[in-house]
């Protein structure tokens, strides 16, 4: 089903279609994202204690798992919001300069986005997660010389991250609120 | 096929350099997450979706080519995103079932 061939040590498995809801809090202007996969997307505004959350706009998406086909463990990524190409920051930040640099090398540079804080691209079993979804793109490139290279959030783009730059389908569904 | 011989057979419009490369099956999405998951290295992509992020994806899977259907064409941004990342874009007035039919006589499967 995916884009995995037999020589390939990782398939991604249990696809989930669904919608990445994006909202706010009315009085803060925090905003925080999360998965739904409701095949009717969740638009109600609620509260949470003394929070009122607002609905801002949504994607459809997917969630996935990787399997290691050599020993069968599959590793969830239901924690992965997105990639935000390096072409999709603004040319004056880090990201791009970075971007820019390696893609002179024939590198590509894309940065995972999770929904949950960016304290936790940090950790240990994160990053072992990324070594594995840059594995699985790496393996699926056939161009002689290309790299995928998928970095954690470094960057801090969860915090201010614009729909549009993230891939996901924002620009077929997004009802920007 | 190469992606030259195949925008010569279905007289494809060119929106980029053209950048000859193995052609190996096709692909018809118009969403991004779709692409992600599940179009194959070496794929033709078939879509109206003209969005940047579609490069981006279409780079991300490794692609061969993207076919735009309806007439569409990219932004000056993107074009210049698909020839740093050398995948050709074409145009069609064609809708993408007639593009699929193409290819089919074309022998892609």
């Amino acid at each position: 089903m995916d884009g995995a061939k037999p020589g390939h040590r990782y398939e991604m498995v249990n696809v989930r279609p669904g919608y990445v809801i994006v909202e706010h809090e009315v009085f803060s202007k925090q905003m925080r994202s999360y998965f739904s996969p409701e095949a009717v997307p969740p638009v109600e505004e609620y509260r949470e204690g003394p929070k009122i959350w607002k609905f801002s706009g949504m994607a459809q998406s997917f969630q996935f798992d990787l399997c290691d086909r050599t020993t069968g463990q599959v590793t969830k990524f239901d924690d992965l919001l997105g990639l935000v190409p390096y072409s999709g920051c603004p040319a004056d930040s880090d990201v791009h300069r970075l971007g820019d640099l390696a893609q002179a090398e024939k590198i590509w540079i894309y940065v995972a986005i999770t929904h949950g804080p960016v304290e936790g691209t940090r950790q240990a079993a994160w990053l072992e997660k990324l070594r594995i979804l840059n594995r699985y793109f790496g393996e699926r490139v056939v161009t002689p010389n290309k790299k995928i290279l998928i970095l954690p959030d470094y960057f801090g783009l969860y915090k201010e991250f614009s729909h549009g730059q993230i891939l996901a389908d924002f620009g077929l569904t997004a009802m920007e609120g | 096929m190469t992606t030259k011989e195949l925008a010569e057979r279905l007289e494809l419009k060119s929106l980029t350099r053209m950048f000859e490369k193995p052609v190996s099956g096709v692909y018809i999405s118009d969403m991004v997450s779709d692409v992600i998951a599940n179009a194959k290295a070496g794929n033709v992509l078939v879509t109206l979706q003209v969005h940047n992020n579609v490069i981006a994806a279409a780079n991300l899977v490794d692609v061969s080519a993207i076919v735009l259907t309806r007439g569409r064409t990219l932004p000056a941004e993107a074009i210049s995103l698909a020839e740093r990342a050398e995948i050709p874009v074409f145009s069609t007035n064609m809708d993408s079932w007639q593009v699929a039919t193409r290819l089919y006589e074309a022998g892609i499967r």
